[in-house]
């Protein structure tokens, strides 16, 4: 006899365990089967080596939207959020060849003015046109997808109000959002500032977890998804969860089991059940069946409707259109055990506080082109771009005293390795030690620092965590597999099965710790009952 | 003449007589309004240009084919009765191997295509699947280039203004619905962001086939085949011609310069005048409000209407003076995209090149695949390289070309009587070569000039083994001969780049995308305006219908 829940939940990482609680907020039996040991998918912290606790992927929380913190009282389920502050750029190893922005206002401008006049008056400008650029696509975030194309007088009116809001902007935010949407990151900042590292780190945020280049149009809207993130209300801030991004699913699974959610661990589905073109239920690895009025896949759009489903239950044309979509994963993430921290050179001994922040490896627009240079030819970056942090400074529970961890998030390292280059399994170490020789051309001591390393190629990513090719947005952030096309043209959180949704970052509007896929399609897959389309088991 | 209060001579003046220049002002004259052009050089036509390479042998100086030019225009501008021949080969694009493998070749018509792709792949030289999915392409491509050429006809709307706005999103609701309805690679929002590598990707398994289609996403721009947006330069390629995925190969008779004179003559036969010689060195104002120009010579012509041909950043940053347009329009103008990566290459050869792919077919047969468009990108990784070398300012080790020989469709470029080495030359070959950097890292373009007519000869000489020996004569034009010689900022022949940033109503600055400069009665007729580069004649056409609507209120007549 299987058992029944209104709805299963296939994946427990951050989005699905959003989904989860809030459908069982609404009152539905919901019971989520995640494939690994441990809650979280990609948002999880793990004690990879005795002591030392990784945010094993993602590494710091800014985009997660203040209304799910709210409304699934995240902070008494346990989040606390510390802030991370400032970004180091180091550009050599000489005293003094850095850029270093720091949140006090202060001593940013000094710091700009150090390289620019032009760009720190420039600097204020920019960060409001982005603020103000965030607000504007906010609304597009925690609704869904605004609906071009089709007779839909719900898709069009969308548009309409889309068009309506855009109109209401003055012209300096209407050319910044039509630029954001079309651009090359290294273009777009270029506009507002001269200072070369600055440029740099500034477009470096329109390649993270993309196969884009800062040069290759389209990278400013991957740089604008990256200023969408509040912390406390303020956009654009940066914080590491207590305990590791770990602890965001965690509070997030508190919520859910609050709510009665069933949270089920190693519990691999096998096979999405479809009868009549309609979903009905899950099959375990282990056999053992689950049904369900509603399944909800926070696995990608590919797992979900090519690995999962039947072969043959998709029409041709609408498997050719999850074919179609692009994961071409390019990030790596490597994360040391650190003795003790590393000394970057171009600062001046005994300087602590930009521990507390960010270390961005991104000295010129060319460094982080000739990047992407090589992994276009398969190859990963010889002198990769690496946006790195210490979260054991900021928060001392994920080492043991007097030690470190070091998160780095690495491009380029493409999924396709050039043939000559054998897998990535070959080529694991060597990864990890050109990403560990890239710090090392700034903080040379690196080298006797490290205790223990672990190095996530995406082949890695896609083993570990379940996502294809590991892209770690579960799918390219470009234009075309955004909004209405995220991920299947018009089709939002359904797919082509009734009963059948997505719930994770494959869904608009893509990836990161948002939990805003989670949250809109549990939104639709309640309001679709509503209107009489889903059949309510209970 | 200025400021007496006497009537202008003119109504409108015209800076420059590029072939926009000239279409815009043809259009005015037609209306009725008293129109002169100024042309700097002593040639009408700007980029659609023909030159003598050796005496008597003339080449498409820059372009080389017409297949884009707006029908409309042609018609209502009489261009034919005007001398405008217009020679269509049935081939459209042949694409050359470098290991003597047969190429690939397109045809007009697409059953000779779809049966020579046919044998190709029994030969193994292209997947069995590929033949299919040419027709299906081919299908997608005519259907997504008939809607964005419905765009590309049009004004754009001002989407700065509500109602409008609303109007936008029906239409690309409308058009995302039309263009679905044709085909199921989804529409045109789908399409046009994608970078064109991935799109033929989509299409294609075959590398051969797939590149000689991407080359059109790539062409005259300074970007790479995988940069999303680049589906959007091959669409509007595709647009407003029947071409679908085998392109058009239209050429002039007499080369490109002929269509110049044609659209000289028809804004004479209209009534106006095209003085060449004439360069302007700015626009006259008073407050907000141009009133003429001031030519290099110091001359001032008044006139209620200034319509600029030239670039936007050359219009707004150096015909106009700074306080004209105020600090934050300055900043934006000096903003837009402008890097040149085109170069160009003429060749005067004594005989017709044996390329290694066409090795032993008679030489009829080698005619008949020569005539159109001869693609040089035997893979998407060719054009990837050739790209990438040039974005960071060097040259590439083997560029992307295409080429024609229009000697083989028409023996009137050369004349009779050659003598000397002029009298050796029996065909001409007109190269476009990308991509050749605007700014260079090393070294200046004097200098290198001869480095890049030897490196397109290298390569040429890999397809076509022998054709260093048949060059008589080489004219090497750089992307800084492009901007000196043509004005264009940067050396970009489409005037701005054409990514998606400066694009449709926003092309070439948002707020600015209906031809209208901050100027009442100053106007942009040229490629840095919707729908954009190539010789089309749709930004100069589509400017005159602004002008004349905006002429019909009676607001222009106020300084007259």
């Amino acid at each position: 006899m299987a058992e029944r829940y209104d709805a299963v939940v296939i994946g427990g990482g951050h989005n699905g365990l959003t989904a989860a609680a809030y459908l069982a907020r609404a009152g539905w039996s919901v019971i989520v089967l995640e494939r690994r040991e441990v809650l979280g998918g990609a948002t999880v912290t793990e004690e990879v080596f005795p002591g030392f606790k990784f945010s094993v992927a993602s590494y710091v929380v800014s985009l997660l939207r203040p209304d799910i913190i709210r409304d699934l009282e995240l902070a008494r389920h346990g989040l606390q959020v510390l802030p991370v502050d400032g970004t180091l750029t180091p550009v050599g190893q000489g005293e003094g060849e850095y850029l270093w922005r720091v949140d006090d206002h202060g001593r940013k401008v000094r710091e700009l003015r150090r390289w620019s006049k032009a760009d720190a008056e420039a600097y204020d400008e920019y960060s409001l046109l982005m603020s103000e650029m965030a607000r504007f696509v906010k609304p597009m975030l925690d609704e869904g997808p605004p609906r071009a194309g089709g007779f839909d007088p719900r898709g069009m009116l969308g548009m309409a109000t889309l068009a309506r809001r855009f109109a209401a902007l003055p012209e300096p935010q209407q050319t910044a959002f039509i630029q954001l949407l079309t651009m090359p990151s290294a273009d777009f900042v270029s506009q507002w500032f001269e200072t070369e590292p600055l440029r740099a780190t500034l477009a470096a945020s329109g390649i993270i977890g993309t196969f884009l280049s800062v040069r290759s149009p389209g990278s400013a809207y991957v740089l604008l998804h990256h200023y969408m993130g509040e912390v406390d209300g303020e956009y654009r801030a940066w914080g590491l969860p207590r305990g590791g991004t770990g602890a965001i699913s965690g509070a997030i699974a508190a919520a859910a089991r609050e709510a009665g959610a069933e949270l089920r661990t190693d519990a691999p589905v096998a096979r999405v059940n479809v009868r009549d073109g309609r979903a009905t239920g899950v099959t375990l690895a282990s056999g053992d069946e689950i049904e369900a009025g509603a399944v909800l896949s926070s696995a990608d759009v590919r797992r979900t409707l090519v690995d999962l489903l039947e072969p043959g239950t998709l029409a041709s044309e609408d498997e050719a259109a999850v074919r179609r979509f692009q994961f071409r994963g390019s990030s790596g993430k490597v994360n040391f055990a650190l003795s003790r921290l590393p000394t970057f050179k171009c600062l001046p001994p005994g300087t602590t506080d930009h521990y507390r922040g960010m270390v961005s490896l991104s000295p010129s627009i060319d460094y982080l082109d000739r990047a992407y240079d090589d992994a276009v030819d398969g190859r990963f970056s010889t002198r990769p771009y690496v946006d790195m942090g210490f979260p054991s400074v900021i928060d001392p529970s994920v080492a043991p005293p007097g030690k470190h961890v070091m998160a780095c998030f690495v491009q380029y390292a493409p999924f396709r390795l050039a043939p000559e280059l054998g897998t990535w399994e070959d080529q694991r170490e060597a990864f990890g030690d050109a990403v560990q020789n890239a710090i090392a051309e700034y903080a040379p001591d690196i080298h006797d620092c490290v205790l223990h390393r672990q190095v996530l190629t995406p082949w890695d990513i896609e083993q570990r965590f379940g996502l294809s090719e590991g892209n770690i947005f579960q799918g390219e952030l470009l234009l075309e597999q955004l909004f209405n096309n995220r991920p299947l043209p018009g089709a939002g959180y359904r797919t082509p099965v009734k009963n059948l949704w997505l719930c994770g970052s494959s869904a608009h509007p893509g990836g990161a710790i948002s939990g805003a896929p989670g949250r809109n399609a549990a939104r639709e897959v309640l309001g679709s009952v509503g209107r009489g389309r889903q059949e309510k088991v209970a | 003449m200025s400021g007496n209060g006497s009537p202008s001579t003119y109504d409108a003046i015209v800076i420059g007589g590029g072939h926009n220049g000239l279409t815009c002002a043809a259009f005015l004259a037609r209306d009725g309004l008293r129109v002169l052009v100024l042309e700097k050089s002593e040639q009408p036509g700007g980029m659609a240009a023909t030159s003598e390479i050796l005496p008597s042998v003339r080449v498409p100086t820059l372009a080389h084919t017409v297949g884009r030019l707006r029908p409309k225009v042609a018609r209502e501008l009489r261009l034919r009765e005007h001398g405008l021949a217009l020679l269509g080969p049935e081939v459209r694009a042949f694409a050359p191997s470098l290991d003597g493998s047969p190429g690939v070749t397109l045809w007009a018509d697409i059953s000779r295509t779809v049966n020579e792709l046919t044998g190709l792949a029994g030969r193994g030289v292209i997947p069995l699947r590929d033949v299919a999915a040419y027709a299906d392409a081919d299908r997608q491509l005519l259907a997504l280039g008939s809607g964005l050429g419905a765009l590309m006809g049009r004004v754009p709307p001002d989407i700065g203004h509500p109602s409008l706005a609303d109007a936008l999103a029906g239409v690309l609701s409308g058009l995302e619905a039309g263009s679905r309805a044709h085909s199921e690679g989804g529409g045109l929002l789908r399409v046009l962001p994608m970078a064109v590598s991935d799109l033929v990707g989509e299409w294609f398994e075959s590398d051969a086939l797939g590149a000689l289609v991407a080359a059109r996403g790539v062409q005259y721009t300074s970007f790479g085949p995988l940069m999303p947006g680049t589906a959007q330069v091959l669409v509007a390629d595709a647009a407003g011609h029947g071409g679908g995925i085998a392109g058009q190969s239209v050429m002039v008779r007499g080369g490109p310069g002929v269509l110049g004179a044609a659209l000289a003559t028809a804004v004479e036969a209209a009534g106006g005048e095209v003085r060449l010689g004439a360069e302007v060195a700015r626009v006259t104002r008073t407050g907000d409000r141009a009133t003429g120009v001031v030519l290099a010579s110091g001359d001032e012509l008044d006139a209620s209407i200034v319509v600029s041909g030239l670039d936007p950043k050359r219009t707004l940053l150096d015909l106009l003076e700074p306080e004209a347009l105020g600090p934050r329009l300055s900043w934006r103008a000096s903003n837009i995209r402008t890097h040149g990566a085109t170069a160009k290459v003429n060749l005067a050869l004594s005989g017709l090149p044996t390329f290694s792919s066409l090795a032993g077919a008679s030489s009829e047969e080698q005619a008949a695949r020569l005539r159109g468009r001869i693609v040089f990108a035997p893979d998407v990784d060719w054009l990837e390289r050739a790209t990438r070398a040039a974005k960071h300012g060097r040259l590439p080790e083997a560029p992307y070309m295409e080429a024609t020989i229009p000697t083989l469709l028409d023996r009137t470029l050369l004349g009779e009587g050659r003598k000397g080495e002029a009298g050796r030359v029996e065909q001409v070959m007109s190269v476009i070569v990308q991509a050749a950097p605007y700014e260079l890292r090393d070294g200046s373009w004097e200098e290198r000039r001869g480095e890049l007519g030897d490196l397109v000869l290298e390569t040429l000489e890999r397809f076509a083994p022998g054709i260093g020996e048949l060059a008589v004569e080489r004219q090497v034009i750089t992307p800084l001969d492009i901007e000196r010689d043509w004005g264009a900022t940067g050396g970009h022949p489409l005037h701005v780049e054409a990514g998606l940033d400066q694009w449709f109503a926003w092309r070439p600055l948002h707020g600015y995308g209906r031809y209208r400069m901050p100027l009442a009665g100053l106007y942009l007729c040229g490629s840095g305006a919707h729908p954009g580069g190539g010789l089309t004649g749709g930004p100069g056409m589509l400017a005159a219908q602004e002008i004349l609507a905006d002429w019909s209120t009676g607001r222009l007549r106020a300084s007259a």
